[in-house]
């Protein structure tokens, strides 16, 4: 009896990780945008299906392998990101109402991209094929191929994004720029286009977040906002603004939610999401690894 | 290898600038220049425009009319980032700091500019020798200093930059009596081991006059004294103020 509650016990704490990663880069894109422009980008449930969608186009329509269909799609997000900003977002936070005429227009944008996605692709589900077929079996640990190369391409970027703003110019330019955007400045960082820098790569993150998510799950137009409203409560666990924070509270969530439906029921999942997102709020609202002050 | 300044060519030159902040004027008609290796001085009571009018030719401020002539060139129109390359940099009075990050990666955002990032490891090595403190703390995040190590990093920071005229926004700014000593012979040695231009704007007068080989005055926005150092002492200046 006991060997099989360590087997189960095994089997989801390694269910969790493996979907503890994924939200953990789902909420990536989100804690950049939210630390750098100091928005809440809720046009990320759209972003992240868009991803998911083009990758399906390259693979289905035009016969690409999958690397390739993943990198042209995460370069076509990084481009739209790139367009978002510069095209709107650069105007709207120069209003006095910013912040909720960001997160109108966002909205509003999110709400688009997911009936235009309807259009072009219809509502049927989409998949995206597994990497691998097999699974490796240590005795009595099952785990996919599929699974283990998702929580290693996860990690490495991670890692990689890491290297990123701690190692480069372009992404301590961007840590600047977050942190004092003035002081940015007078060093002689270009701000703007810094920032719409960075918003391409959180783009391109979220779409590459997205590929993933359906590679393991499926594609709908609906899907996206799952994803985001799950993202959000990750990035408010986490703490504003770290990246840290979200891969944390990413792995966290992963693992409560592999340990309630293993052991309670799939129902109980979306609530158990919003208590710990009440709680949170009424502990220590600023996230595990926030900072009380509002400045960066 | 050292150009030696020509001591007649103004390495800046401002001329009738007008600066607002909505439908108020700050600046009005304001002509000044600075010397190629020369420390200037620019007094003036609080909220006249002292920084204003350094924000304005630093690039953060928009400039209404008039121009701003750097190393001969206009750069009325210019944004920071491309007078910060050029060799124009402004050290703000709020010093600006990059909390989240360490003394040590404070001082080499310093050196963002392109022609800064080859000399960062020499750039490093003169700002601890004038600020050993700093040296100290070079792993520390910058929110854990004080507010004199604050102001050394950022003048710190600043000189990074290989700047061809440095300006300096209130330095000495509620510090110490000590500090203001220890930051004022630090400006002193940038000026004499660099061939960095001074631009320093102060309430304080004492240790700036003896800096500084000319002096302005800025009174509601007017440039109303220019003088050479030699040529005025404190207690003119102060009975100018009023």
């Amino acid at each position: 009896m006991s060997s099989y509650f360590v087997i189960d016990l095994v089997n989801t704490l390694l269910s969790g990780l493996l979907i503890g990663s994924l939200y953990a880069i789902m909420a990536l894109g989100l804690t950049i945008i939210q630390g750098v422009v100091r928005i809440f980008n809720f046009a990320h449930g759209g972003m992240s299906i868009l991803g998911g969608y083009l990758t399906f186009m390259f693979l289905s329509g035009a016969g690409f392998n999958l690397i390739v269909s993943m990198i042209l799609s995460c370069l076509l997000m990084f481009v739209f990101g790139l367009i978002l900003y510069r095209g709107a977002i650069v105007f709207l936070v120069k209003k006095p109402n910013w912040e909720i005429a960001s997160v109108i227009f966002l909205l509003g944008l999110g709400i688009l991209m997911e009936n235009l996605i309807l259009q072009v692709f219809g509502a049927r589900v989409k998949e995206i094929p597994v990497f691998f077929e097999d699974a490796f079996e240590f005795g009595f640990v099952r785990i996919n191929h599929h699974d283990v190369v998702l929580i290693v391409f996860v990690m490495v970027f991670v890692l990689g994004l890491n290297l990123f703003f701690s190692r480069t110019w372009l992404g301590r330019s961007i840590r600047a720029v977050a942190q004092d955007i003035q002081g940015a400045r007078v060093v002689g960082v270009n701000a703007n286009r810094t920032l719409g820098f960075a918003f391409g790569l959180a783009s391109a993150v979220t779409g590459l977040a997205g590929i993933l998510l359906a590679s393991k799950y499926y594609l709908t137009p609906q899907v996206g906002w799952e994803w985001m409203f799950k993202g959000f409560i990750i990035v408010v666990f986490g703490g504003l603004g770290t990246i840290t924070g979200a891969i944390f509270a990413g792995l966290v969530m992963g693992l409560v939610e592999a340990l309630i439906t293993f052991y309670g029921s799939q129902s109980w999942v979306w609530p158990a999401w919003f208590v710990i997102f009440l709680v949170i709020l009424l502990v220590k609202p600023e996230g595990l690894f926030g900072r009380k002050s509002a400045s960066y | 290898m050292a150009k030696q300044p020509d001591r007649t060519d103004p390495i800046l030159e401002v001329s009738d600038l007008d600066c607002f902040y909505g439908d108020l004027q700050v600046i009005r008609q304001v002509c000044f220049k600075v010397l190629d290796g020369d420390v200037v001085a620019l007094f003036g009571p609080n909220g006249h425009g002292k920084s204003t009018l350094l924000k304005t030719i630093g690039g953060i401020h928009p400039t209404a009319n008039g121009s701003v002539r750097f190393r001969g060139q206009d750069i009325t129109q210019a944004p920071v980032e491309q007078r910060v390359e050029m060799g124009l940099v402004y050290i703000p009075e709020d010093k600006n700091l990059f909390l989240d990050m360490s003394v040590l990666e404070n001082l080499c955002m310093g050196a963002f500019n392109k022609r800064a990032r080859k000399h960062l490891a020499t750039g490093l090595q003169f700002v601890f020798s004038l600020f050993p403190r700093l040296a100290e703390r070079k792993s520390q995040s910058a929110m854990t200093l004080s507010g004199g190590e604050a102001r050394m990093l950022a003048i710190g920071r600043g000189m990074m930059s290989r700047a061809a005229l440095l300006m300096i926004d209130e330095p000495s700014i509620g510090l110490s009596p000590l500090l203001k000593k220890t930051v004022f012979e630090a400006i002193r040695q940038i000026h004499s081991n660099s061939e960095a231009s001074i631009l320093v704007v102060e309430q304080e007068v004492d240790y700036p006059l003896k800096l500084a080989k000319r002096i302005y005055l800025l009174s509601k926005g007017r440039i109303v004294l220019e003088k050479q150092a030699g040529e005025i002492n404190k207690a003119q200046i102060e009975k100018a103020y009023f």
